[in-house]
């Protein structure tokens, strides 16, 4: 009885505008400066940022976030991952990375995105609230599909936006389809030629529009060879993870070629490119935790990598970060480990922050990410330096909900809290 | 068993006088008391130093605030406030932080060589795979010096690394402990004065392998832990023989490398990590050492130990753990973030593991994250103990605890000064002393090691 009296009781609280938020207190990294603004007060009204103000009031009756001086950032995004295609790695029945259709180049992850996996849980608790999420190799060589964006919401539906590249892979290393790297850029070429030459035959459909916000929520747009008409339509990238640099110039040449929008994924050798990157206006996707090559297009994997671009004028995003098993399993402590090691070796701190916050959307086309009025209300109040891996996110608000912080981890932990 | 066996020692070192010339002090060793493959390691000529006013974690729990550490012939001379300076390089170390050189207990480092190539993926150096039982292997006789990753963990502060052989075989072999300095060969690194290592592994690893129609060995976890007792009351059976030969009673059998080191886990002369991550693998493993009269030196990864925290303390067994490698397999499923700070507040001996060069790099890193983790249930762990399971207590496994992993007068100088706190994403190794000599100078990056591998290459030089 009490607690219904209770239950009514909260609900004649609440007021009209049920998911008004405020958050107090902040140290409020915008990024629309290179500072943040202190003692700030952010309004979140529905799932958009209503204002960020130093000293803001707060309206009655709006449930309210002390963030204790504590650094608030946009909810973190990471560049380049695979949580929600991956549960358990060594188990192919729990793996939805790979196409194995010979026919199509096509693979569009947004089908196979899983909310309710523990990797998502534990990358929402370590401050991640978007994820683009990439497909592996196909065998239709180079393509791999087409990377989606997750948001990582509570529960099972953590689609953002399907379809919003083309992925392929292309370098040395156990590549028994196509061999020659030679052969792998040709492949890739002859694609583009043969989908320019079909929208020259006017069934291109959709050349020409901009934007992401047509077709049905959830991505509307065809995947496989249509979305390479797409990429020369200019309405999504091409991104490429290759490392070499002779594969990394090729990839700016492609660039220039065809007047596409190339993303380099992966780049350990990208820093010896940073002048070509940055006047064909490629954006790099990279780890900046290795500095050990996995083979030998990696030689010369170095830290200062993301360093290096930046200062040459290449927009970096953090993605991949900490190779095989961080990458998914770690997708938000690794992208924050990452990027503080870029900083570590030379990147300035707000770079690092915009290269976890709003390069990555805008790399690949979506924008957003700040904490300005009108933004997607997606964002995260830590306990210390979002960077430092000692710190933890208190608060992680995915459009306007404060979602859950606890990962599976969390319950185990204190299950056996009390061992002895 | 410790008894038995110092009275047998002295029976034989009686023996022996007896029989030996008057030159001759002791006793000869018994065969897996020897190491085959001695260390040619030799510390350069030491560069003295005091290092002035710095933050200081002296690995076993101390902490020192505006402390100095006087570095002379290789070893600690002196810890303390307001060191007077005998004369000796001063290093101003304020607003820098000082702690023993970091101890990574478990490497493939110069068997698992980057960048991989095709003859790796055929025929890996990381373990010998003929038999599920390789304890007749020694490790270092595989392990490449010119692997980069000795550099890049020199260069972020690691000073001693256990190389260890890979989980597939139940016994792997033998370690070998390194110091990440550039030598031709690995016996130029070899760390003298432990006591020998030895790997084992239980679960997934090995019974995959051995489900695996072309391969031998048992398939499921029970046929390991029996495969385990087999090999063990062999090995007791020629322990036996051997000593009682020694000491005159029997024939010598014949020698056997594998039950050679497996009589000499029993003797407690040769100290094994078992990998183990489920809570049954390692309590079945414990109960093992406990049949067969041993103590297990360490579990690694053993992501489920902090289920069972009193079978290792109890056992006298340390963890290995890594911070933040969970799921990847279905035994890894219920691995923690903090099982660090669980296990050290249980009061089990823990320690950070890499088992990765690249994470090698960052041990004091993964020790931040646990803590984090630990916060995050209420258990705070102060710096001054979380620098333990990356220093002190690793060399605790190594049986170089009298040596290395703590700043103490006597300790040999294998120390490193970071430019801010350890745990600090930010902060990097400024200076790195190995037996009181300097083998990393950030300020010098210059006179950075580089592998033979990367010597020349293009795309490696900016």
């Amino acid at each position: 009885m009490k607690m219904f009296v209770s239950a009514i009781a909260l609900a004649i609280a609440a007021p009209a505008s049920a998911q008004s938020l405020a958050i107090v207190h902040a140290e409020a990294w915008t990024m629309e400066g290179d500072t943040p603004v202190h003692d700030a007060t952010i309004l979140v009204d529905d799932s958009r940022i209503l204002s960020v103000k130093a000293g803001g009031a707060v309206p009655a009756g709006v449930r309210t976030i002390d963030a204790q001086g504590k650094p608030v950032t946009p909810g973190l995004v990471n560049g380049a991952t695979q949580i929600g295609l991956v549960e358990i790695s060594g188990s192919n029945d729990t793996v939805d990375t790979t196409s194995r259709d010979e026919r199509n180049p096509g693979d569009d992850v947004s089908r196979a995105l899983n909310g309710n996996s523990t990797l998502v849980s534990l990358a929402r608790a370590d401050g991640i609230t978007r994820a683009l999420v990439y497909p592996s190799p196909s065998r239709h060589a180079p393509f791999s599909g087409e990377p989606a964006f997750a948001r990582l919401r509570d529960g099972v539906d953590i689609l953002d936006v399907a379809n919003v590249g083309v992925y392929a892979v292309i370098g040395g290393g156990a590549w028994e389809r196509l061999g020659s790297r030679a052969v792998q850029w040709s492949a890739l070429r002859n694609a583009l030629e043969e989908a320019r030459r079909g929208m020259d035959d006017g069934d291109a459909g959709r050349k020409g529009k901009k934007g992401h916000g047509d077709g049905p929520p959830g991505g509307g747009r065809r995947a496989g060879a249509e979305l390479i008409r797409g990429v020369l339509a200019g309405e999504v990238p091409l991104a490429i993870q290759t490392h070499r640099e002779s594969d990394i110039r090729q990839a700016v040449a492609l660039a220039e070629d065809f007047g596409i929008r190339v993303i380099v994924v992966g780049g350990a050798q990208a820093w010896r490119a940073a002048d070509a990157l940055a006047k064909a206006k490629v954006a790099v996707v990279l780890d900046p935790l290795v500095n050990l090559p996995f083979n030998f297009d990696q030689l010369g994997a170095r830290q200062d990598n993301a360093a290096l671009l930046v200062k040459a004028g290449v927009r970096v995003a953090v993605g991949q970060a900490g190779g095989a098993i961080h990458a998914n399993y770690n997708a938000g402590m690794g992208l924050r480990e990452g990027a503080g090691i870029a900083v570590a070796n030379g990147l300035p701190y707000i770079e690092a922050l915009r290269a976890v916050t709003v390069n990555p959307l805008a790399i690949w086309g979506r924008g957003g990410g700040a904490l300005t009025p009108g933004a997607d209300a997606d964002l995260v109040v830590w306990d210390g330096d979002p960077l430092e891996p000692s710190t933890n996110a208190v608060s992680v608000i995915v459009e306007g909900r404060e979602a859950s912080t606890r990962s599976r981890q969390d319950l185990l932990a204190e299950r056996y809290k009390d061992a002895r | 068993m410790i008894r038995n066996r110092a009275g047998l020692a002295a029976v034989l070192m009686a023996a022996f006088v007896l029989a030996a010339p008057a030159s001759a002090q002791r006793a000869a060793p018994l065969p897996w008391q020897e190491d085959p493959f001695p260390s040619r390691y030799q510390a350069p000529p030491p560069d003295d130093m005091l290092l002035r006013g710095a933050t200081i974690l002296d690995g076993a729990g101390g902490r020192i605030d505006g402390g100095d550490v006087l570095i002379r012939g290789g070893k600690i001379a002196a810890v303390g406030k307001g060191l007077a300076n005998p004369g000796v390089r001063e290093v101003d170390a304020a607003g820098r932080w000082v702690t023993p050189g970091v101890i990574d207990v478990h490497s493939h480092d110069g068997t698992f060589v980057l960048p991989l190539t095709s003859i790796d993926r055929e025929a890996s150096d990381v373990s010998e795979v003929a038999s599920p039982n390789s304890a007749d292997t020694w490790i270092e006789t595989a392990v490449n010096a010119q692997d980069m990753a000795f550099d890049r963990a020199l260069s972020n502060g690691v000073t001693t690394i256990q190389i260890l052989p890979g989980s597939t075989p139940i016994f792997a072999g033998h370690s070998v402990v390194v110091k990440p300095v550039r030598a031709p060969t690995v016996w130029g690194m070899k760390a003298a004065g432990g006591v020998q290592g030895f790997k084992m592994a239980c679960g997934e690893n090995p019974k995959s392998w051995g489900a695996d129609d072309d391969n031998e060995g048992p398939t499921s976890r029970q046929g390991v832990v029996s495969y385990m007792r087999q090999q063990f009351l062999n090995a007791r059976r020629y322990k036996r023989a051997v000593e009682q030969a020694r000491a005159g009673a029997g024939a010598m059998p014949p020698r056997d490398l594998k039950l050679e080191a497996l009589a000499g886990i029993l003797s407690g002369d040769i100290r094994v990590n078992v990998h183990c991550y489920r809570a049954g693998d390692i309590a079945a493993v414990l109960t093992i050492a406990r049949e067969f009269g041993f103590r297990v030196g360490a579990i690694h990864h053993a992501t489920e130990a902090y289920k069972i925290p009193g079978l290792l303390r109890e056992a006298g067994t340390c963890a290995a753990v890594w911070a933040d490698w969970w799921g990847f397999k279905l035994e890894a499923q219920d691995a923690v973030r903090a099982e660090a700070p669980l296990l050290e507040r249980a009061g089990v001996c823990v320690m950070m593991h890499s088992d990765s060069p690249a994470d090698g790099q960052r041990l004091n890193i993964a020790a931040a994250k646990a803590a984090a983790a630990g916060r995050r249930i209420g258990i705070n762990t102060p710096p001054e103990t979380m620098i333990k399971w990356t220093t002190s207590n690793p060399a605790k496994l190594l049986g170089l605890d009298k040596r290395i992993g703590t700043i103490a007068p006597g300790y040999q100088a294998d120390v490193v000064l970071w430019s801010g706190d350890p745990f600090s994403v930010y902060s990097r190794a400024d200076l790195v002393l190995i037996d009181g000599t300097v083998v990393w100078d950030r300020a010098h990056p210059h006179s950075e090691p580089v592998s033979d591998f990367e010597l020349g290459r293009g795309g490696v030089e900016p």
